[in-house]
């Protein structure tokens, strides 16, 4: 994939290009929105065009089902219009992403009762970025039948949901933060550099140095035979995963936002600093921040959130926590991750409730936090539930290990270790960059390139984990 | 390194490019071979002619100035494959094709015992990741103690990209297996060179000089016979056109495997579904989805079915196998 992946020589070429012309372009809105649309659509199209189509289908469904609601004077019609955009955007994405699945299970199901395997078999190509801009139609009509943003034009909503920087993995836009923006041009003479270029090397560097080096010499090996490897690998592999999947996934994302600052648009935080969390709920305000606050506003609220007694308070965080874990993929490891996750989160509301005035140290609320998220991962890295058994029962295994060198035990302690460096720190580091004359900020950073690229070697950079969702 | 709005520094875009473009010109001058690989790894089409056209001239003039030398520095400091050592894989006599003597002797190779199990290397490309990951669970664990490397998008064709002879010859001096399976080619659609003439996986030339290769690599990884190659190419292809390189490929390997001591063809492609493609196989009386949706690898259920086969061919190596696979 490499035209959607930003650490390529593809992309590069291509942002530059963009980065040009739209600067070019930015007094003139309406040369700029079609050219930008058209950049997303070659962006998106690049592995295959009819991906596009998918998304202008998606796009112009939402963008009449919005104007409807918007117009309609019926309150019956606006409720159905919504109805109709949220069915066919669920329907999208359950057919792409969870139909084979359900055939299969079925079709299990009928065996296993003597009824043989009668559902034919089905192989459905899952297109890139399909669950992102689904969730993100959905929050564009819903906003909309509240009243929360206006209905916008079919070009806007187009531009909102295909902006290629945050297309293919976020983070989920929503339409309130993005169309403003769009509606006045930006000022070429403040580019937002110091914080874009900062992101985007520093996103550069976690997923080469960090996330593809953890996965290649100790999280792939230990996941794909977890009974060869001792305990200690074992845990080094459950603790490598949590950093490796933070570089990878806040990477991509760092990389998305500063690309999109240095367009001169401001696109949501998604991460921050995730594993300081003392505890579940705390975990998931600084993880993938714009998928929990869209399952928080579009799923547990509707649910009923907390206004309805405590026994449904704690069904709604599992229901939420569930389909979270479901929006990732069809596969039990992923229903137990957000099972998890759920149950812990109603735990801790329950301890909270009953042991109110108790306050736990906060190393040990941190220790069992990082503890829960790390156990959720074994299950979402392990392909079945045989293989996060087996993991599990690994823990406590003997026997040497050599793949737990000095440098893996390094890069895990320091991703973890990075993220109680107080932001000023990056603040003054960030100055540092930019104030710097222009050849030396461009040499600082193609030399942080060529080590980067020293780091994945012949192997490449591996496809970020987040495009298979 | 999380996102902040305070305190925003900004410059204008003029600079911005300036930046960009001095980053991205020091990233192509120290990392030209990088670049030379990456576009031998694509598509051919326009994107591959257009890096390469950059990418090579620029990797010549990198080379001579001495650009290369801080790359290979930290090549070095990351522990990557060596670039550096004569390869046999652009370039050598199919004299190594010829019929082998010793191939007509029955071998003999180290039989596992509890004391001391057989060591077993699974490598090759994508494709040898749920292969091997299979085959682990299939093989005794007290008798087979298996490990699995893939190395994704390589093949024999592409030397430039990753140099399969060097890394046989590296692996085999790190891990000393006692046996090897290699499970490539779906990744070797490219032309090769013979004698300075391109060949496309169309014509016998470009048969034989893949025969050639396999052959190096199987020598290398098999130390001339004293350890089995168990060597897989790829199955049949939903793509018709995919499915005639790799019936080429498949001819090539057998012409190699009957050269090189201690190699074994492994038939995944004629014997699974009578050589007939097919997304969905039976295994053991179920219907399993055997591919994956780009119509080439396997799923994790459906490896089985070639895990099996390379089982078998074990099994003529391995007493301790024969009971299992009967």
């Amino acid at each position: 994939m490499p035209a959607v992946s930003f650490p390529t020589i593809e992309f590069a070429a291509f942002f530059v290009v963009v980065f040009i012309l739209s600067w070019a372009l930015m007094p003139h809105p309406r040369a700029w929105r079609p050219f930008i649309l058209v950049a997303s659509y070659v962006f998106y199209g690049w592995i295959d065009w009819r991906w596009v189509l998918l998304l202008v289908g998606s796009t112009l469904v939402n963008t009449v089902a919005a104007q409807v609601i918007a117009r309609s004077p019926s309150q019956t019609a606006r409720k159905r219009a919504l109805i109709a955009a949220i069915a066919f955007d669920l329907g999208l994405l359950c057919t792409f992403k969870y139909l084979s699945f359900f055939v299969s299970q079925c079709d299990d199901a009928l065996d296993s009762i003597g009824l043989g395997s009668p559902l034919p078999l089905m192989q459905i190509v899952l297109p890139i970025g399909i669950s992102f801009f689904t969730f993100q139609a959905i929050s564009y009509v819903v906003d909309v039948y509240r009243g929360e943003t206006r209905a916008a034009s079919l070009g806007d909503v187009a531009i909102l949901q295909a902006f290629f920087p945050h297309l293919v993995a976020g983070p989920i836009v929503r339409a309130n933060e993005l169309l403003p923006q769009l509606r006045t041009p930006r000022d070429p003479r403040a580019v937002l550099a110091g914080p874009g270029l900062f992101l985007i090397v520093g996103g550069f560097i976690k997923k080469t140095v960090v996330a593809d080096e953890l996965a290649r010499k100790i999280v792939d090996p230990v996941f794909n035979d977890p009974s060869s490897h001792s305990g200690l690998e074992t845990l080094a592999a459950i603790y490598g995963f949590a950093a490796q999947i933070y570089c990878d996934f806040s990477g991509y994302t760092d990389m998305a936002i500063g690309l999109a600052l240095l367009l001169g648009y401001q696109l949501p935080q998604n991460f921050n600093r995730p594993y300081l969390a003392l505890s579940l709920q705390d975990f998931w305000r600084r993880w993938h921040m714009t998928l929990s606050r869209w399952l928080r506003d579009y799923l547990y609220i509707p649910l009923g959130g907390n206004r309805k007694g405590r026994a449904a308070t704690y069904r709604n965080i599992m229901l939420t926590m569930l389909l979270g874990g479901l929006w990732h993929g069809a596969a039990w490891t992923f229903v137990i991750w957000g099972g998890i996750h759920g149950g812990a989160m109603s735990i801790e509301r329950w301890g909270r409730a009953r042991f109110q005035g108790f306050r736990m140290p906060a190393w040990l609320a941190w220790l069992i936090t990082f503890h829960v998220v790390c156990l959720a991962w074994v299950f979402f890295r392990s392909p079945d539930l045989r293989t996060a058994f087996d993991m599990l029962g690994q823990v406590f295994a003997g026997g040497p290990s050599p793949l737990l060198t000095l440098p893996i035990a390094f890069l895990i302690v320091a991703t973890v270790a990075l993220q109680a460096v107080r932001g000023d720190f990056w603040e003054r580091a960030e100055t540092w960059l930019v104030t710097r004359p222009v050849v030396a900020q461009g040499i600082a950073i193609g030399a942080i390139l060529v080590i980067g690229d020293a780091a994945v070697g012949q192997n490449g950079v591996a496809p970020f984990i987040y495009f298979q969702f | 390194m999380e996102p902040r709005r305070r305190h925003p520094l900004t410059m204008a875009a003029g600079q911005v490019l300036g930046v960009m473009v001095i980053a991205l010109g020091i990233a192509a001058l120290f990392n030209s071979a990088a670049m030379v690989r990456a576009g031998e790894s694509m598509k051919r089409g326009n994107t591959r002619d257009i890096v390469l056209s950059i990418a090579r001239p620029l990797d010549d003039f990198a080379g001579a100035v001495g650009f290369h030398l801080p790359r290979d520095g930290l090549d070095k400091a990351f522990s990557q494959q060596s670039k550096t050592g004569r390869s046999r894989l652009e370039g050598g006599s199919t004299a190594i094709l010829r019929a082998n003597k010793r191939k007509q002797r029955r071998q003999g190779f180290f039989q596992p015992t509890r004391q001391h199990e057989v060591n077993l290397f699974v490598t090759g490309d994508s494709e040898a990741q749920f292969v091997g990951e299979v085959l682990t669970d299939m093989l005794p664990s007290d008798l087979f103690d298996v490990s699995v490397v893939a190395r994704n998008a390589t093949g024999l064709t592409n030397p430039e990209f990753f140099n399969w002879e060097i890394n046989a010859r590296q692996e085999i001096a790190a891990r000393h297996p006692d046996a090897v399976v290699m499970v490539i080619g779906g990744n070797d659609g490219f032309n090769v060179a013979v004698n300075g003439q391109l060949y496309g996986p169309d014509t016998p030339q470009w048969q034989l000089e893949y025969a050639r290769r396999t052959a190096v690599v199987m020598q290398d990884l098999g130390s001339n016979g004293t350890r089995p190659v168990y060597w897989v190419p790829p199955p049949t292809a939903r793509d018709t056109e995919f499915n005639k390189i790799f019936a080429s490929q498949n001819k090539a390997v057998e012409q190699a495997a009957r050269a090189v001591p201690g190699a074994r063809y492994v038939d995944i492609y004629s014997t699974l579904n009578h050589g007939r493609y097919s997304d969905v196989l039976k295994i053991d009386g179920d219907k399993v989805l055997a591919r994956q949706a780009d119509g080439i690898h396997f799923s994790r259920a459906g490896a089985v079915a070639p895990a099996r086969l390379i089982f078998r061919a074990m099994a003529k190596d391995y007493e301790a196998l024969r009971d299992a696979s009967n």
